[in-house]
């Protein structure tokens, strides 16, 4: 059978090749699936695009992207094993993970995900979605030119949401395809200066080093990752560090939480009313996709036909809906009037700050008041029930390092190569990486028009400052 | 005296996990662990739980924790361990559920097992609620190097130890591995 190259021009990487072989083949089968071609209509950013109108990039590009820079990586790992030792099918399996990784990303993916934790709707999650399409149909078919059970293996390394050795870590490490591809193409694509990696450099030093991992107190083992070479610590730095400022400057900006907020609330409310039979309540017909997710939001296929176009397009649907909240947060993510934010933290900050004693933390004292900001929230919300929510909460946390939740150690830091040979953490090596703190935000979205609950917000947040600081 | 608010209430949730299990629980994959068997033998709180690297895992609990550690109510420390990784030891005071013996026991008993076997004896039976027909192969298939050196063998010992406590709903017999 002849094999037939294919090409594709990418704003990142230029030119990203399908070589002419059976396994870049079968991957351009993967990618001609409905599944993959819906990653066309899913936005890398989500509402990103309110605030850059430039980041409108699809998850479709960031998996090609995902997949070329993977293709990098496994010729580090090609060359540090050598043909001995070198395993082509596990490669395999970890680069067409890499490409399809994404495949089960819903509409604004990160809110998307957010409406299925409130609602308990396992679809909603894009790692289940991705596990479920890459075992089944028009994927799986695609995948099994290489093989009976190679669409499970690549099920597997997803799956498995951490590295089991050399080869995943092309898909999960500090340095895994994912990040590297993401960092730039997000960055290129908002128009945003900061965050900028030197890439060329990074990959010309990413080395291999062991490095121990266990559980608590017990070690199970040592694990090949990547690590840096002792000429790219500069490089390295900077990857932290733009890392870090890609997230107040793109993925926590105020404006696109503010809009995932609105959207979370219209889809949580149009599922409750499905459940309620009430369907028509939305604006919606029975046959509309979002309905018949919200019908049967078990099924793969009501998750399938999903996408970013279905949603903007179903606005002019929704703002005829006899539900108020539907009605009324439609509107306002048409016309992009969004609420306002409010950033309770950095409120508190400059109320506190230097009017606590010195061995008061002023971040632990900000979490304290800020988890009794959240209490007098709910306490307010569910007096309000039924009524369209005019206060909205937004929490989000952000590690300088890539985390794997329970674990802290090697596996979570950036190893550097010293002169003589051993591994030391980047954080040790960088004073600037080391200082690095958790990034954290706490926001309140408030109707626009509605003075009582923006009064409301600026007396608690006045209120509790002053409390924190007087106990002090 | 003010009744308790939801984010108060879900901090003594996860400061009585800690308390239940004898005031001490060594590790975050202990505590995870503990609490997910508490909620599958029907004597939890009701946390959830999802599949994570180190298995199942809630980030309800995780919030909760870093609450009840806010509160005051749990104290969490760290400590680096021998092989370079950092363990976090919660400790809390007071009297933790009353009434139910049966939780008790099983708190203690997961949170003093081997963390592995713990982790691994929690996966498979995750992995069955989400209708895994062999957990335990699939645990070994997802975890090999944690699995080997006979920790397989004696998870699943550790998991028919805790499945014999008597709780309400029991937690579920797995069928054995068929390899």
């Amino acid at each position: 059978m002849a094999f037939k190259p294919q090409r594709v021009r990418d704003p990142v990487h230029n030119l990203i090749r399908f070589h002419a072989d059976q396994f870049e083949n079968a991957l351009w089968s993967v990618i001609e699936t409905r599944p993959f071609q819906r990653l066309r209509r899913i936005k890398q950013l989500g509402f990103s695009d309110l605030v850059y109108p430039g980041a409108t990039h699809s998850r479709f590009a960031h998996s090609l992207g995902v997949f070329h820079t993977a293709r990098m990586l496994m010729q580090i790992i090609q060359t540090h094993l050598g043909p001995q030792h070198f395993e082509p099918t596990k490669a395999q399996a970890a680069l067409a993970a890499s490409l399809v990784h994404d495949l089960g990303h819903g509409p604004f993916s990160h809110a998307f995900e957010d409406v299925g934790r409130r609602l308990g709707l396992k679809m909603a999650s894009h790692e289940h979605v991705s596990d479920s399409l890459i075992r089944t149909d028009d994927v799986a078919e695609a995948f099994s030119k290489l093989g009976s059970g190679f669409a499970a293996d690549v099920a597997d390394i997803i799956n498995r949401k951490g590295p089991k050795d050399i080869y995943d870590a092309v898909v999960s490490s500090q340095f895994d395809a994912d990040r590297l591809d993401y960092m730039q193409r997000d960055r290129l694509m908002s128009g945003t200066q900061v965050g900028g990696i030197d890439f060329a450099w990074l990959i010309e030093n990413l080395e291999i080093g062991t490095v121990p991992y266990g559980v608590d107190d017990t070690k199970v083992g040592d694990l090949e990752t990547f690590v840096v070479g002792s000429k790219a610590v500069d490089a390295a730095e900077g990857y932290v560090l733009g890392l870090f400022q890609l997230y107040p400057t793109i993925y926590f900006h105020k404006t696109t939480r503010g809009a995932e907020k609105l959207f979370t609330e219209i889809l949580i409310r149009i599922v409750e009313l499905a459940r309620e039979g009430s369907i028509e309540r939305t604006g919606l017909s029975d046959t509309h996709p979002i309905a018949i997710f919200a019908n049967k939001p078990d099924e793969i296929e009501s998750v399938l036909a999903l996408d970013d176009s279905v949603i903007w397009g179903s606005l002019p649907l929704l703002v005829e809906a006899r539900d108020e909240t539907i009605r009324l947060f439609s509107s306002n993510l048409r016309d992009r009037n969004l609420f306002m934010a409010i950033d309770v933290r950095e409120r508190l900050k400059s109320q506190m700050d230097g009017k606590l004693d010195e061995a008061e933390s002023l971040d632990r004292a900000c979490d304290q008041v800020c988890v009794r900001i959240e209490e007098a929230v709910i306490a307010r919300s569910l007096e309000a029930k039924g009524r369209v929510p005019s206060i909205l909460s937004d929490k989000a946390e952000r590690e300088p390092y890539r985390r794997f939740q329970e674990s802290k150690g090697p596996l979570n830091q950036i190893r550097v190569k010293s002169p003589n040979g051993g591994l030391v953490d980047l954080g040790e090596r960088s004073k600037v990486v080391g200082a690095i703190q958790t990034f954290k935000l706490y926001r309140l979205y408030v109707a626009r028009d509605d003075q009582e609950a923006q009064r409301f917000v600026a007396d608690l947040i006045k209120r509790e400052a002053a409390g924190n600081v007087a106990t002090h | 005296m003010s009744q308790l608010t939801d984010i108060q209430r879900s901090a003594e949730s996860a400061a009585d996990v800690v308390r239940d299990a004898g005031g001490r629980v060594s590790g975050r994959t202990r505590l995870q662990k503990t609490a997910y068997l508490l909620e599958l033998a029907g004597v939890g709180v009701g946390f959830s739980f999802e599949y994570r690297n180190y298995g199942p895992y809630s980030e309800e609990l995780a919030t909760a924790t870093k609450a009840a550690s806010l509160f005051g109510v749990v104290t969490e420390e760290e400590r680096i361990t021998s092989w370079g990784g950092s363990l976090f030891v919660f400790t809390a005071t007071g009297t933790g559920t009353k009434g139910c013996e049966s939780r008790l026991a099983l708190a203690r008993a997961a949170a003093s097992a081997h963390p592995v076997e713990l982790e691994l004896a929690a996966t498979a039976a995750f992995l069955y609620g989400e209708g895994a027909d062999d957990p335990w192969a699939q645990t070994a298939k997802r975890k090999p190097d944690k699995a080997a050196a006979g920790r397989l063998a004696r998870a699943q010992s550790l998991y028919e130890k805790l499945r014999m406590m008597q709780t309400p709903e029991g937690l579920p017999m797995l069928p054995p591995i068929n390899r």
